[in-house]
């Protein structure tokens, strides 16, 4: 009979006994929002995120770059993979559900929104001021960053001297952590978007140190400067940019084209990479530039021979025979990219060069180098024969293309310089990307870009 | 309270000295209408405490008084009651209670009977589940119970299992059943945990197998789900595994080998027509000169080493992808029972070869359920199943490396080069690579028990206190080869480690008593805490010398690890009270409060009534003397329910950790909302049961109507607000409670004794369901929320097909057409035509969910043949094929094209739905309803044909019983669906975007030969 006693008991035991202190239950695998941004530590891990985030295969993590390339390429490049949103990139007939269009969206303002946490909350860190510079920097540079990339593929085209009151991306410059706010915003102006991007490029220069390891320095925040004064065709300005690059950052031309690609670390040509390892970040050129071997799909993106014959010298430039066979499809494909966790680089010094050169040779000035020696040095670094002059507005669009081909360059040299893909023009509505479906189902003061519907 | 019991001991005992003087001994013989005996039965002396049992050879003694009344009771069997006269024996013959009313049907923390039952309560017995070869468990269920939808995702072997009982009560809250077994409400530790798996989702109730499972009770109403509070919403669904039944040990041998293949296989182009189309394509989209060249090249290229102009190879891709399942099932089980023990010892074996290449599984259970009885008032009882269950798996639909993606494959390319390894040279990555040289293990160990006490503190009252605990443990081992598809860094190893541990505590009193005759007052009261963590560790490593050494250590580098603990609790209290008045007028009231740790902490308790009612009108004097009216009840039920499966922290602002070049940082996770809490369901249940001449028509009528407020909504935020991305479809959401939403819908049911001989029986049952919903309010001042193809819009169904809609083909050009469906200034839409999709407006185009749903059942038994098939049919529901945009579109890419595509538009005039084939001209590739096909169907669900062989025969062999039969399931399908199986979805899809098939495989159809065998 004990037995059933002691049942009884703990049975009435429990009636009386209050569980409900076993509620309280706190995720060990997340933060809570409230502790997380509270101190020093916690803000400085925050702005690691920004890099994370940004490095993410939706924008720079090789998503951006080929939609670039395949937006602006006419025979230069195939598209042959399975995926449709790069696909619709390389027809020129985005559909405005196109999924990549969508993430490169959403990743820039994950991005911007986690830069704003960093910058609203700089006043946290204390250590020391140079700290809280660095920190606040590098914030604002990788704002800067996304919302450059934003306004030339959002908005149409920059055109030098026009008043640019078309309509580019909201510009939202305060974090967010409440998301049960209004969260409704409109378009700012591509001139809008610009003056903010060049703001805060700027106060990055100003505040970053001259070197920062693998994070971004003031000579990122040049560079970036100098792509962004170069968009607009203010060349003067994006001349000494580059300059300043140039002649202070430290980087200089790696000794041979190859040393540049399919690297693990950053080399010194590199300005500024999103850092990859077998662990973190991700280079998603390689999955759809690469051979099945080096960890690609075969080669979704095949170069052409019409690529090829853009070399004047094909025979001594290293760069006209930068590519390989694809022994399992008889691809032809770019040897750019074959190692899938090599860095991705934003900025290298060959850029700069040619930003320099051409900025020159439009404003007819020699700052640094002359325009001529300066696009033969580069030229020559690839053991291509020099080219005996005149140089012209062509010559240079070309050598960009030789140089930079599959980096990103395409379409924005297209629109800047005016020409056209094919037979569209650069001001075309199909060469910009349409504002996402999920964006316009979501925030009602947005606008669609034209020859998207509605 | 001693006291007290030593009065009632002694006014017993008075009772007891009284009787005494005229007390005599019956005895008799109980046999069941065919004259069998039949043990157990129980016998009672009316009004008293007196009662003995049948033995096993039917007989029994007992002591009564002349004048007494003795009730003879046996579950299924009319009860019958006798009074004691001068005779000193009293045989007894019963009778089948035809009309079934007064099954048992189990409850939450009880059981009642079908005819008093307030609620509505499907019922399956272990006859309406077993034999179906299938290792999961639901499968059982299709087709057999009103309001209860259930689909297997796809036809993978351990394939996730959809059960929608009278449809969803939400959008973005789980839709999924509560589990309960024995008592132990299940968790599904797995759930969408994206750590671990391949990214589809598996059956959370694998580990069982049907042999242990006596009964299945679905509780479908709110009166009947109301003591399951916040987790009852979505119905529950309560197992009941055996026990032993009174009489000597009875041993019964199942055994079965079981033979399967695809229900269907779609059509592809073979090489010549996929020669002839994709020639077209290329000259009408790049011209005839390149055109010609640049196909010429390309199915150059696909042929490798074989000419393709003389169709040298002409490969089905779909011969690769299927394989002859197999299918063998084993069990054993022992069980019986004295006055004081029962029980059950069980064990089986399935394994299963599924019909998709490398798809396996193997599953060993155990179980052990005994109850004895230590006095008359104290009882302890264990249940203990244990299994292990292992399985090969292949990846979900959205990966190069499902065998299903190969139907993309051109028929022009080899699968296999002649040394017997697969060809590289194929349009996309060759599965075959990762059939050759990866593989994905998963093995589950689930321990579940339970150890129960009952106390009778007085006769009419009793404490239980019941303490289960289930352990799921899962481990993963995937080794992807140097030579794996895709495969680069020499090799790659993942294992994971999933441990879950779920323990309940719950105490409960009930107090049952029959007053003065006609009242009968049964109620339960009691407290419950439900703990569940879970705890998941994954390590990836790369860099093998060779694939001799496929575990983790064997890699050079560790480059990805994961060590995640989660945990939940829940704490409640529930009581229920059930009155009868004359067996005629039926009362029932419960409530439950619960408090959960996943609500945000300004909401974390509520409270859930229910209250229903009951009238059985035959009872009545006017209707007792019906000669065709045997059954008539009303009843009508409303209560309030919760969902509370929204996650385990999906109230909390998170930061996660991330991590870049090695560095730790932190990164904005989760948007909080600290007043999230559960969803809350009001049903409103109005029912009609009744049996016709005398219970040989039975059926049930029932109406419902089902109100969900403050619906878990994952309410999309404009992506450029910065908030994170979260969940399905690519939306950055936020978890709040806001919307409502309606269903409602009848349910039919219908038996009918057709004809009921001593040789022959033939009886149906036909189950019908209708179930619609409508959302009557969302965020945002009722926006519609729109998630990749599906919509959610006040007025219309969840999560609607919201899509372009296709045109058809221009007559003149071939060019695609979509409809504009732009609002003109009158309102009405505008129906002319553009080719440029994105001009073209989506609307509201079908349903991913059935209106109408039901199942036939029709059972014959004629000598020693028994004979039984069901049908199953679903009507009202689309499905989108996520791959037609590369599947079936007129030769846009070079995926192999279904056939229907030799339809395309050729030349002025042709009428077609099929555009001009245009290589990379995206002509019809946008998606649209070019894409969604109505998934009506009715399919021969299961047959079964069995002979029993004589009992004399068998009788000498030392057997009771030998059967052998033959079953099938999914013989036979009739629809008109044009893609894999109407029943077949894509397996990656989160509960956003229901509905959409994508290389998705067809269910099996499976021939099985069978043997029982009891002694």
């Amino acid at each position: 009979m004990k037995t059933h006693k002691i049942v009884f008991l703990l049975a009435l035991s429990f009636f009386l006994f209050s569980c409900e202190n076993e509620l309280e239950i706190n995720p060990t695998d997340n933060l809570p929002g409230e502790l997380a941004i509270t101190s020093e530590t916690n803000v400085a891990a925050i702005l690691i995120g920004v890099y994370d985030e940004a490095g993410q295969i939706a924008s720079y993590g090789g998503r951006l770059q080929m939609l670039s390339d395949l937006l602006g390429t006419d025979t230069e490049v195939n598209w042959t993979g399975t995926f449709v949103q790069p696909r619709e990139a390389f027809t020129k007939s985005f559909l405005i559900d196109n999924t990549w269009v969508r993430d490169v969206w959403g990743n820039a303002f994950e991005t911007i929104n986690q830069a704003n946490l960093v910058i609203d909350n700089i006043d946290i860190v204390t250590s020391s001021a140079e700290e809280k510079a660095r920190i606040e920097g590098e914030a604002k540079f990788l704002r800067a960053l996304a919302y450059f990339d934003l306004v030339r593929n959002f908005g149409a085209p920059y055109i030098a001297g026009g008043s640019n009151s078309q309509l580019a991306v909201p510009l939202r410059l305060n974090g967010l952590v409440d998301f049960s706010v209004n969260l409704d915003a409109a378009r700012d102006t591509v001139e809008e978007v610009y003056t903010q991007v060049i703001s805060d490029a700027q106060e990055a220069y100003a505040l970053l140190p001259e070197s920062n390891s693998f994070f971004a320095d003031r000579y990122a925040a040049q560079a970036l400067l100098a792509r962004v004064y170069f968009q607009q065709e203010n060349y003067a300005a994006a001349r000494d940019a580059a300059n300043d690059v140039l002649l202070n950052s430290g980087h200089s031309l790696a000794p041979t084209f190859d040393d540049v690609f399919n690297k693990e670390g950053d080399g010194p040509e590199d300005i500024f990479s999103f850092q990859v390892t077998s662990q973190t970040g991700a280079n998603n050129l390689v999955n759809h530039y690469a051979s099945e071997a080096d960890g690609g799909r075969g080669g979704d993106i095949v170069i052409n021979d019409d690529y090829l014959a853009l070399f004047d010298d094909p025979e001594n430039d290293e760069r006209a025979s930068y590519v390989y066979t694809n022994p399992a499809n008889e691809k032809q494909l770019t040897n750019k990219y074959r190692q899938q966790f090599a860095n991705i680089f934003v900025f290298r010094i060959a850029e700069m060069h040619l930003i320099r050169l051409e900025s020159n040779f439009r404003e007819g000035t020699s700052v640094g180098l002359d325009p001529l020696t300066e696009i033969n040095a580069l030229r020559s670094r690839s053991g291509a024969s020099a080219l005996a002059g005149p140089l012209t507005n062509d010559l240079i669009f070309n050598e960009r293309q030789l140089e930079l081909g599959f980096e990103g360059f395409l379409i924005h040299d297209i629109k800047r310089t005016q020409r056209s893909v094919g037979t569209i023009p650069f001001d075309a509505d199909v060469l910009v990307y349409p504002i996402p479906q999920t964006e316009m189902d979501t925030n009602p003061l947005m606008v669609q870009n034209p020859g998207y519907g509605e | 309270m001693r006291k007290k019991m030593n009065w009632l001991l002694l006014l017993c005992l008075v009772g007891l000295t009284w009787t005494q003087a005229q007390e005599k001994t019956i005895t008799g013989a109980i046999t069941d209408q065919n004259a069998v005996p039949l043990p157990g039965v129980n016998i009672l002396v009316k009004e008293s405490t007196r009662g003995t049992q049948s033995d096993f050879d039917g007989n029994y003694t007992i002591n009564a008084n002349q004048g007494d009344i003795l009730v003879f009771s046996y579950l299924g069997q009319r009860t019958v009651e006798r009074t004691v006269t001068e005779a000193n024996i009293i045989n007894v013959q019963m009778e089948e209670d035809a009309s079934q009313l007064e099954e048992v049907v189990v409850v939450g923390y009880g059981t009642t009977s079908k005819r008093t039952l307030t609620g509505n309560v499907a019922k399956l017995t272990s006859s309406d589940i077993a034999e179906v070869p299938n290792p999961n468990l639901q499968n059982s269920l299709v087709a057999k119970a009103a309001g209860v939808q259930v689909t297997q995702t796809n036809g993978k072997v351990e394939g996730g299992i959809n059960i929608r009982v009278r449809g969803a009560a939400s959008v973005s809250g789980g839709t999924q059943p509560l589990y309960v077994l024995d008592g132990i409400p299940l968790v599904d530790p797995v759930g969408n945990n994206v750590d671990v798996g391949n990214g589809a989702a598996t059956n959370p109730l694998l580990t069982l197998t049907t042999n242990e499972i006596e009964s299945i009770d679905i509780l479908k109403d709110a009166s009947s789900a109301a003591i399951y509070g916040a987790r009852g919403a979505n119905g529950v669904v309560v197992i009941t595994t055996k026990r032993g039944k009174q009489g000597k040990a009875k041993f019964s041998f199942n055994m079965a080998q079981g033979f399967s293949q695809p229900t269907n296989r779609r059509e592809w182009l073979n090489a010549e027509e996929y020669v002839e189309l994709f020639t077209e394509a290329a000259i009408n989209g790049l011209g005839e000169v390149d055109g010609r060249a640049e196909a010429e090249s390309t199915f150059d290229f696909l042929a490798g080493d074989t000419d393709w102009r003389t169709g040298e190879v002409d490969t089905d891709w779909q011969d690769f992808v299927f394989q002859d399942g197999f299918q063998t099932d084993v069990d054993f089980s022992v069980s019986g029972a004295d006055e004081k023990t029962s029980y059950f010892f069980s064990g089986a074996y399935n394994n299963t070869t599924g019909i998709i290449r490398s798809n396996e599984l193997e599953r060993a259970n155990a179980r052990t359920n005994i109850t004895h009885q230590f006095s008359n008032k104290f009882k302890i009882g264990i249940n203990l199943g244990f299994s292990r269950t292992e399985i090969d798996r292949i990846a979900n639909d959205n990966q190069f490396a499902t065998p299903l993606q190969a139907i993309a494959q051109s028929p022009l390319s080899p699968a296999l080069l002649p040394d017997g390894t697969p060809n590289p040279s194929t349009l996309y990555g060759n599965f075959l690579f990762d059939d050759q040289n990866a593989n994905f293990k998963t093995i589950i160990r689930r321990i579940t028990g339970k150890v129960s006490g009952e106390y009778k503190l007085t006769p009419s009252l009793k404490v239980n206190s019941d303490f289960a605990y289930d352990l799921y443990d899962q481990t993963e081992d995937n080794y992807r080869g140097q030579n794996a598809l895709f495969q680069s860094t020499n090799g790659q190893a993942f294992a994971s480690d999933l441990g879950s541990e779920s323990l309940v505590y719950s105490n409960y009193l009930t107090f049952d008593k029959l007053f003065g005759e006609k009242h009968n007052l049964n109620i339960v009261a009691g407290s419950e805490l439900t703990k569940n963590s879970r705890r998941i560790t994954t390590v990836t490593s790369q860099q093998f010398p060779g694939d001799d050494l496929p575990t983790v250590s064997g890699g050079a580098e560790v480059t990805a690890g994961t060590g995640v603990q989660i945990k939940n609790a829940f704490f409640s209290y529930f009581a229920r009270a059930t009155y009868s008045f004359d067996n005629k007028y039926l009362f029932n009231a419960s409530v439950r409060r619960d408090g959960s740790s996943r609500f945000g902490e300004n909401v974390r308790f509520g409270v859930f009534p229910a209250f229903s009612a009951g009238w059985i009108l035959s009872e009545e004097n006017f209707l007792q003397d019906s000669k065709t009216l045997s059954f008539l009840k009303l009843r009508a039920s409303w209560g309030e329910l919760g969902n509370a499966e929204i996650g385990d922290f999906a109230s909390r602002f998170l930061f996660t950790a991330v991590s870049y070049n090695q560095r730790p940082g932190l990164a904005p996770f989760q948007p909080g909302n600290p007043d999230l809490t559960w969803e809350t369901t009001r049903q409103t249940d109005l029912g009609l049961e009744f049996g016709f001449f005398d219970g040989k028509i039975t059926g049930e009528f029932d109406y419902y109507v089902k109100d969900t407020e403050d619906l878990l909504f994952q309410v999309p935020l404009a992506l450029s607000s910065g908030a994170p991305f979260l969940g399905a479809a690519g939306n950055a959401i936020v978890n709040r409670n806001i919307g409502t939403l309606r269903g409602s819908g009848i349910e039919i049911v219908l038996n009918t004794q057709n004809i009921a001989t001593e040789k022959f029986t033939w009886s149906t049952s036909l189950n019908i369901s209708q179930n619609d919903n409508e959302l009557k309010s969302l965020p945002n001042g009722n926006a519609d929320i729109v998630s990749g193809q599906n919509i959610n819009r006040v007025g219309e169904s969840v999560a609607s097909f919201f899509l372009r809609e296709y045109a058809g083909v221009d007559p003149d050009n071939g060019d695609a057409l979509y409809y504009l469906n732009t609002q003109n200034s009158d309102g009405t839409l505008n129906r002319n035509t553009t080719t440029d999709p994105n001009e073209a407006q989506r609307v509201i185009a079908g349903n991913p969910f059935p209106q109408w749903y039901g199942g036939l059942t029709n059972t014959i038994l004629f000598n020693n043949i028994d004979f039984s098939f069901t049908l199953q049919g679903e009507w009202g529901a689309s499905i989108f094929n996520n791959g037609g945009r590369f599947q079936s579109v007129n030769g846009d890419f070079y995926d192999n094209q279904s056939r229907d595509q030799l339809n395309r538009w050729q030349q002025p005039g042709d009428i077609t739905d099929v555009p001009q084939a245009r290589l990379f001209g995206s002509n019809g590739s946008a998606q649209s309803t070019r894409f969604l096909a109505d998934s009506d169907f009715i399919r021969l669900r299961n047959l079964t044909l069995g002979y029993s062989i004589p009992n004399e025969a068998v009788e000498k062999m030392g057997f009771s019983k030998l059967r052998v039969y033959f079953t099938g399931i999914n013989l036979l399908t009739f629809t008109d669906y044009p893609f894999e199986d109407p029943e077949s979805r894509s397996d990656v899809n989160g509960t956003n975007n229901p509905g959409q098939t994508f290389y998705s495989a067809p269910p099996a159809k499976t021939f099985t030969i069978g043997i029982n065998v009891n002694f």
